[in-house]
């Protein structure tokens, strides 16, 4: 039986995109489940990156112009774990 | 926004908005994946995360995980009197009982539609959302027009959503907080007396369960 909740992506559109989305959401998943972060750690980034690409662009933006969803959640993490020394600073 | 509801095509997003569409040049791409390449190298080279797994975390999330998850417990609730009420009470234990949980589901609300009362999720900063019972959100839910207009103006993202509620029904938008996480209960339509739970469990999208659509019995 076919309907919209059978397969969890059958509603229209891509879970992931790109390749790289799928693998930076699944590597901050796993580092925050490992315990090196809690999610409201990254979530702070997330929200900040979020902000200020949004207010950078302006309010009637494209989305052509602005970061990607996953975009920001990559430069989150990075940040993030820059923070916590597990990355070098770039 | 079509008024079509057919679960074959169940395109329930927002109507098109040209803002939402990402146009990412190939190059563009190719410094992002230069990033994540360069960070996952990294993270393995000091034992931290192993690409393997990696690949099936993501594909966890991109196959299995997904609102049949919360499907599955609307219609528990909708044929369990005792069930709906412990799922109002304690929505991470009740949604626990059916082998749910996970991560984002750790602190669930669940928020009860019913004749006089609509109820609309948000996350206006980012984007959190009810994994366990839903999977990753779609696109718009974490693009900023439905982010602030959902908060702003609920009643205007409904009817773009073809969800047109009259005056006395109260809205309520929930906005996420750094830890709950809501799931609508969406109400039961007409006419479905005679289904099992599992037939009923089909008829609930994921849109019904953010809030920005009501679940229809395909005639």
């Amino acid at each position: 039986m076919v309907g919209s909740t059978s397969l969890p992506r059958r509603s229209g559109e891509l879970v992931f995109h790109d390749p790289w989305e799928r693998k930076v959401f699944a590597i901050a998943v796993t580092l925050c489940e490992q315990g090196w972060f809690e999610w409201d750690e990254f979530r702070q980034y997330l929200m900040a990156e979020i902000a200020m690409a949004e207010h950078a662009a302006g309010p009637q933006a494209l989305a052509s112009v602005l970061p990607s969803y996953y975009e920001s959640w990559l430069t989150a993490l990075e940040k993030l774990l820059c923070e916590k020394g597990i990355v070098p600073a770039t | 926004m079509s008024a079509e509801h057919s679960h074959e095509h169940d395109r329930h997003n927002a109507p098109p908005d040209p803002r939402l569409e990402k146009h990412q040049s190939p190059a563009q791409t190719h410094i992002l994946e230069e990033r994540v390449q360069k960070l996952e190298a990294l993270l393995v080279a000091k034992g931290l995360v192993a690409t393997e797994a990696l690949e099936e975390l993501a594909a966890v999330y991109e196959n299995d995980i997904g609102p049949l998850n919360g499907a599955r417990v609307v219609a528990r609730a909708w044929t369990d009197p005792a069930y709906k009420q412990r799922l109002l009470t304690n929505a991470t234990v009740a949604i626990g009982e059916l082998g749910i949980s996970g991560l984002q589901g750790e602190h669930m609300v669940v928020v009860e539609n019913t004749p006089s009362v609509h109820n609309v999720v948000v996350c206006t900063l980012c984007s959190c959302y009810p994994w366990p019972v839903l999977g990753l959100p779609p696109t718009w839910y974490k693009m900023a027009p439905y982010r602030s207009r959902a908060a702003i103006d609920p009643r205007g993202v409904l009817h773009e959503f073809g969800v047109d509620l009259p005056e006395s029904v109260e809205v309520r938008v929930w906005d996420s907080s750094a830890e709950i996480r809501y799931m609508v209960l969406p109400e039961r339509p007409q006419g479905t007396a005679h289904m099992s739970e599992q037939e009923l469990a089909q008829l609930v999208t994921r849109d019904t369960m953010i809030g920005v659509a009501r679940v229809e019995v395909k005639s």
